[in-house]
């Protein structure tokens, strides 16, 4: 794929250490057109250093401000230097670098306005935890009825924006539940938005950040700030 | 009533103390502590005029202990929401700092990096 677009992939990181440098060789497989953008989120261990070493181009906030203060500033960094397009990959190797081509294509070649690589598809390697699949379905459904959207996975990180949406995400961005918040900003923005199926894998190293105890909890606030979205000014 | 007239007075004098220490220790900005004179203010000026409760029950038509704790809990309320809001506020700023810190720290290193002699 030669676009000769400039293309900011956007990882951000905490504490990955151990899965950060396979994924940056990765996206750096991948070719020219793609820069491997650490967002290191104050993490304690040598996430930064591994990631430099492994070619990246490393930001590191000062201080902790969850993914969703992380990503936007990737965002507002691939902004002021002129990229085309930014993709959201996990540091925590669960999204497949080899599919990032694919995302950009359709946001290109379809002319959409933001690609999420779903996971729902089947695939042996990918088990998918029955509380964490209602959670999604849960979402999903809340999603259609308030905005008409239609998106199964509402929770994946892995999402490919053009430079409209990246102008818009650098000034405003959801910092609490980015990613199906996202979802209601785009919405009301009136972007077109597509899902795409991906393969991903379980998560190389560590733990999710939603535990099962913890996740009907979670829905609720989900809901409800997506919800407050739907009213924000 | 003059015991608890003096037990007021002693209260809002305390309060106004405490208040004015606090700012001048600067743990508190004038622009937050105003409101807490002014109710230092009101409790001295009613430790002052008992005969001011009667006033405002008869114009309010709160004459119960319950009504008057009523409106002291929506005071109170109303306090803790300007403080959730001062907080967002400030988180908010505080993550623009943040952001843009580490912008401009990488851009530093980048000029450091460039300008190396060779």
């Amino acid at each position: 794929m030669e676009y000769n677009r400039k293309i900011a992939v956007i990882i951000p990181a905490f504490n990955e250490e151990k899965s950060i440098g396979e994924v940056v060789q990765g996206i750096k497989n991948l070719g020219r057109d793609f820069d491997a953008i650490v967002i290191n989120d104050n993490s304690t261990d040598r996430t930064a250093e591994v990631a430099r070493l492994a070619g990246a181009i490393v930001i590191e906030l000062p201080c902790n401000l969850g993914i969703g203060g992380a990503v936007q500033t990737g965002y507002k960094f691939a902004t002021q230097r002129g990229y085309d397009a930014c993709i959201q990959v996990d540091g925590d190797g669960q999204h497949p670098t080899e599919q990032i081509p694919r995302l950009i294509q359709t946001l290109f070649d379809e002319g959409y306005d933001m690609v999420i690589g779903s996971r729902f598809v089947t695939d042996r390697e990918y088990e998918i935890s029955f509380m964490r699949l209602l959670g999604i379905k849960i979402l999903s459904f809340f999603l259609r009825i308030t905005t008409g959207m239609d998106i199964k996975d509402t929770t994946s990180g892995f999402r490919a924006i053009n430079r409209r949406v990246m102008d818009f995400f650098a000034l405003e961005y959801p910092q609490d539940y980015p990613e199906p918040e996202s979802l209601v900003f785009a919405h009301k923005k009136g972007l077109r938005v597509k899902e795409i199926p991906t393969r991903m894998s379980g998560r190389m190293y560590g733990k999710s950040s939603i535990t099962p105890v913890l996740s009907a909890y979670y829905m609720v606030k989900v809901m409800l700030a997506m919800f407050i979205d739907l009213f924000k000014k | 009533m003059l015991h608890m007239q003096i037990i007021i007075g002693l209260i809002s004098i305390g309060f106004f103390i405490v208040t004015f220490e606090f700012i001048r220790k600067r743990y508190l900005r004038e622009e937050y502590a105003i409101l807490w004179l002014l109710t230092s203010l009101a409790i001295a000026i009613l430790s002052l005029w008992p005969g001011l409760i009667d006033i405002i029950s008869r114009i309010t038509g709160f004459y119960y202990i319950t009504a008057i704790l009523i409106v002291i809990f929506v005071f109170l309320i109303a306090i803790l929401m300007h403080y959730s809001i001062v907080i967002s506020r400030i988180k908010d700023i505080n993550k623009e700092l943040v952001q843009r810190y580490a912008l401009l720290e990488y851009k530093i290193k980048e000029l450091e990096e460039k300008n190396k002699p060779k």
